[in-house]
């Protein structure tokens, strides 16, 4: 038990300044085994309620190192990771995660994504589900999509990454403060990629798992979801 | 004067009046504003000059460069408006950010803050 105790503090005193960002929008029946996960692990946690119908408050609330932002309408995640960005950076964070809600990433990837940029190799790394084989249970048609995606991120910022669209990402300082999201919806993905490239920030891709539950499925992109995030980062380059 | 011509005055009409109404502050406006019902209005009583307009720039009808004009002006229009809401989105966000970040909570069981 007491053990167990210090294993925790410890990883407290070596996590906590590490800050976990999770956007969610009526994320209601996951986010607290979600969480649970990252409290473990030590992280300090900052939850992005994107006007979710029913306030997440109560469900988060019980555990420590948590921060729990309200947006007061739907902004989109764009807009929710940007406000976790801020919000982390006024919190003096070292190092900022990105981490999607609907229970797709895990915990145990994040040291991995984290240990490049703590030796100074990178500035942000991306989780990619395809580096290594058997790190996604995606279905064919979704994995076409992706590489569809990963093609036109290609065309936009000239990087060719092996997973375009993966919300887990972890940065430090100096690349947080030079994300400024503009796109609210899901195009904000392609604009880490042209923070990247137009603030010469290190970047590594670092393999990670990506578990399609059924719920995670639910929540996720459609076609048509995608047909839009392609007009939206066209307006984005014409509107810049 | 025949039927369609008095109906389309009408309707020009109507709308400078709406417009001058709501633009008078600006100069440019108006006056941007005079020389189109100016031209709108010459136009619909003597249509001719829109058919030679459009013979000399190798349309067959007056009516067909009308057409022409008028869909690439609403493609400006439209653009127009879309950059004016993406910049109002942009104001939204801006201001939700801040409310939700001077509202944000901290869970009862934290670490001192140092």
């Amino acid at each position: 038990m007491t053990g167990l105790f210090i294993q925790l503090m410890s990883k407290q005193i070596l996590n906590n300044s590490n800050f976990i960002i999770i956007p969610a929008f009526n994320e209601t029946t996951v986010i607290k085994t979600v969480v649970e996960e990252l409290i473990l692990a030590g992280y300090s946690i900052v939850i992005v309620d994107d006007g979710s119908e029913e306030n997440l408050l109560a469900q988060v609330l019980v555990f420590t190192n948590t921060y729990y932002i309200r947006h007061a309408v739907n902004l989109g995640q764009g807009a929710a990771l940007q406000t976790g960005i801020e919000f982390a950076l006024q919190k003096k964070a070292k190092y900022l995660v990105t981490f999607d809600a609907d229970g797709q990433h895990s915990a145990a990837d994040i040291p991995a994504l984290l240990l490049p940029i703590q030796n100074n190799e990178a500035d942000i790394t991306l989780a990619s589900r395809f580096l290594r084989p058997g790190h996604h249970n995606a279905s064919c048609s979704r994995q076409l999509l992706l590489k569809t995606a990963r093609w036109i991120n290609y065309l936009f910022t000239g990087l060719y990454l092996s997973d375009a669209h993966n919300g887990l990402r972890a940065m430090n300082r100096v690349a947080a403060e030079k994300i400024a999201l503009k796109e609210n919806r899901m195009a904000h993905a392609t604009e880490f990629l042209f923070a990247i490239k137009k603030n010469k920030l290190r970047f590594q891709e670092v393999p990670a798992t990506v578990t399609y539950t059924v719920y995670s499925k639910s929540k996720g992109q459609s076609i048509f979801n995608s047909i839009r995030i392609f007009f939206d980062l066209v307006l984005h380059k014409l509107f810049e | 004067m025949n039927g369609i011509k008095i109906l389309l005055i009408t309707g020009v009409v109507f709308i400078a009046v709406y417009f001058f109404v709501r633009l008078r502050n600006s100069l440019f406006d108006l006056i941007l504003l005079l020389l189109l019902v100016g031209a709108a209005v010459v136009f619909i009583l003597f249509p001719e000059i829109t058919n030679q307009l459009a013979h000399n720039l190798g349309v067959g009808r007056g009516a067909d460069l009308v057409f022409y004009t008028s869909i690439i002006i609403f493609w400006y229009v439209i653009l127009k408006f879309y950059a004016r809401l993406r910049k109002l989105e942009q104001t939204i966000t801006a201001i939700v950010r801040k409310n939700a970040l001077e509202q944000a909570e901290t869970s009862k069981i934290t670490r001192d803050d140092s």
